[in-house]
């Protein structure tokens, strides 16, 4: 899309193209189809999403006007203002992008693979198993060492523990679930059980890794989720037309001639990268993996499966979060997962019950 | 090839061209085995009906020679292949399935269900191209869909519905098409129209195979009559050969009388009792 030498089709013949689709030819072999919803759609997200990153970057103690604030990002600006924007915010603003497109894509993903538009990666266990092993890093020296690693080592336990209980192959994904959510539970119960064994001292330093918080990030893990989330959008386009098969059932995938197996261990592989990654950067904000494709399908009015539209809408989902903890109670934090619980439950069942209404889950 | 039939001097063994077949195959569902052994091929250019009883393996021996379900022995070939091993997409393009259960995307309007056919046919990088508009226009004009392309699938009929299932398959361009029980849950008039859009397909070359109920409907729109019972092909033909009243009873449990059509000729069912079997 966004290569220059693109031209459209000017062959001898003018190839008719399906209502609201663009063809796209690159030379002579690359045609690629284009839907112009949804490339309206995410254009509008993305000018959307700039805007919240402005406001977030400008509102804090120190308030910077927006055009300051896009100066600074265009290298001009004065000293003061880069040095609290580019310094100060901006880690946390990535975080939050990062973290919520990811989340909000693996959530996508998941309901795809599921069949099911209220299955989340938590739903396998990796935040809580990141959540146990953050908090018990915590709990266990007393400082914080490294709970950041201990998080991304809890997901990929929790990953490797489900493909194990599941019998290796994972393809029936019913399976992985069913061990995943017990994974979840004992995990879940674990961290509850560190936390009323110490001091409250210690508890409250734990806190944020059991509610979701983009104030505990390590610089190098969001490194990590920024590039995992580069390979995991490119993958996602890159399989996209067999991801827009899995609402058919086995029997029709096949039929076409597209390998179930291979669709659901891709996707389920893609997800659970990026749950991992994201929970190792912002603990357990489970909710955007619900509350961002749902948004997202609202957009796309219930057509394909918006795999762009969930990481974007995902991603203002999280920093208008954050932005809101930061703000509405300052100085005091809320974090962000709570946000997103308080917010993003209550609209979530508002879209739910809306949907049901007029059709069946 | 073991035919084992009820009458010996009437069939002979199956002699025709055929490119989609199976040989020894057996299908379990976990370990209950639904068919065993089991040698079966499909006459090429003609439309082939699948009856039987409930339970019979009918549809388990569709999901079989579409490589839906895999064997446990033996194999399916598809044009003198074993078809897991050729390319999935490969298969995809050279024979369609049409199941019973067809669950659809939200949304979907006609036009949209059909260019998933084309799926087999697109690749990353080539997602559209002039014979994918050519055979859609196609499949909507053999199913008479002009008119209906941009409805969505949830407000139709569910005979209009299982005609565009059938047109996604046509637009798949495929040789070879099985479906399985394409006219159960219609009406007689839906029934009749999707079987004679079976009947024109084969006209134009194509070789089908349908599971069927109805066994008027099966002499009457088919060629050949594969008859199965628990798991085995108790006789095969055409129509008038194999349809006689003791294949009726020893299928069905059912006695009754056989008369032609007055008009076409093909057996119909008269005096209908339920018997032992």
């Amino acid at each position: 899309m966004n290569n220059q030498s693109l031209v459209i089709s000017d062959s001898k013949q003018e190839i008719p193209t399906p209502q609201g689709y663009r063809l796209f030819s690159i030379g002579e072999h690359a045609h690629l189809l284009i839907e112009k919803q949804a490339v309206i759609r995410n254009t509008w997200l993305l000018i959307a999403l700039f805007c919240a990153c402005v406001v977030t970057l400008g509102s804090g103690t120190m308030p910077i006007s927006p055009t300051e604030v896009i100066a600074v990002l265009f290298g001009h600006g004065d000293a003061m203002s880069q040095f609290i924007v580019q310094d100060l915010r901006l880690p946390r603003l990535l975080a939050g992008l990062f973290t919520g497109a990811a989340f909000s894509l693996a959530g996508c993903l998941m309901q795809t693979i599921a069949r099911n538009r209220l299955a989340t990666p938590g739903i396998i266990g990796i935040d809580n198993a990141a959540m146990a092993f953050a908090v018990s890093s915590i709990v266990g020296t007393g400082i914080s060492l490294a709970p950041s690693a201990m998080a991304l080592a809890g997901a990929a336990t929790a990953t490797a523990l489900a493909f194990g209980l599941a019998g290796g192959s994972g393809t029936r994904g019913y399976r992985f679930i069913v061990a995943g959510i017990g994974i979840g539970a004992i995990a879940g119960a674990v961290t509850q059980l560190l936390l009323s064994q110490v001091s409250i001292d210690v508890a409250n330093s734990a806190y944020p890794w059991t509610v979701g918080s983009l104030s505990a990030r390590e610089p190098l893990m969001v490194n990590l989720l920024g590039a995992g989330l580069v390979i995991c959008l490119v993958a996602c386009l890159f399989f996209s037309t067999q991801f827009a098969l899995m609402p058919f059932s086995d029997q029709v995938i096949t039929g076409l001639g597209a390998n179930i197996k291979h669709i659901r261990i891709i996707a389920l592989t893609l997800c659970i990268t990026l749950t991992g990654l994201a929970v190792a950067v912002a603990g357990p904000v489970g909710l955007v993996a619900l509350v961002g494709p749902e948004i997202a399908r609202v957009l796309a009015k219930y057509r394909g499966i918006p795999l762009v539209s969930s990481a974007l809408t995902g991603a203002l989902v999280m920093i208008l979060a954050d932005l809101f903890g930061r703000t509405v109670l300052s100085p005091i934090e809320l974090p962000v997962g709570i946000v997103t619980a308080v917010v993003g439950g209550p609209y979530l069942i508002w879209i739910l019950v809306r949907r049901s209404s007029r059709n069946s889950l | 090839m073991t035919v084992t039939s009820l009458h010996n001097d009437k069939i002979s063994h199956p002699t025709f061209q055929s490119r989609l077949g199976a040989s020894k195959l057996t299908l379990k569902h976990g370990k209950v085995c639904i068919i065993e052994n089991l040698d079966v091929s499909l006459p090429e250019g003609k439309v082939t009906a699948i009856v039987g009883p409930n339970g019979c393996g009918k549809s388990t021996l569709l999901n079989g020679l579409s490589r839906v379900h895999a064997p446990s022995s033996g194999v399916v070939l598809l044009d003198g292949k074993d078809i897991h091993c050729l390319p999935s997409k490969e298969v995809a393009r050279r024979l369609a399935l049409l199941p019973q259960d067809t669950l659809a995307p939200d949304g979907i309007t006609i036009e949209e269900l059909i260019r998933f056919g084309r799926h087999p046919h697109q690749s990353l990088l080539k997602q559209w191209a002039m014979d994918d508009q050519q055979a859609i226009d196609y499949a909507l004009d053999a199913a008479d869909l002009q008119g209906l392309k941009d409805r969505l699938l949830d407000t139709l009929s569910g005979g209009q519905r299982q005609r565009a299932w059938i047109a996604m398959s046509i637009a798949q361009e495929t040789p070879l098409l099985l479906l399985d029980e394409p006219t159960s849950a219609l009406d007689l008039g839906h029934q009749i129209e999707v079987f004679e859009l079976i009947r024109n397909l084969s006209r134009q070359g194509k070789t089908l195979a349908m599971v069927v109920h109805d066994l008027p409907s099966a002499c009457r729109y088919s060629d050949h009559i594969i008859a199965m019972k628990k798991g085995e092909i108790i006789t095969q033909g055409s129509p008038k050969e194999v349809m006689t009243k003791e294949l009726v009873r020893e299928l069905y449990g059912v006695e009754c009388d056989l008369i032609p059509d007055p008009m076409t000729g093909s057996p119909i069912l008269i005096n209908m009792k339920r018997v032992r079997s």
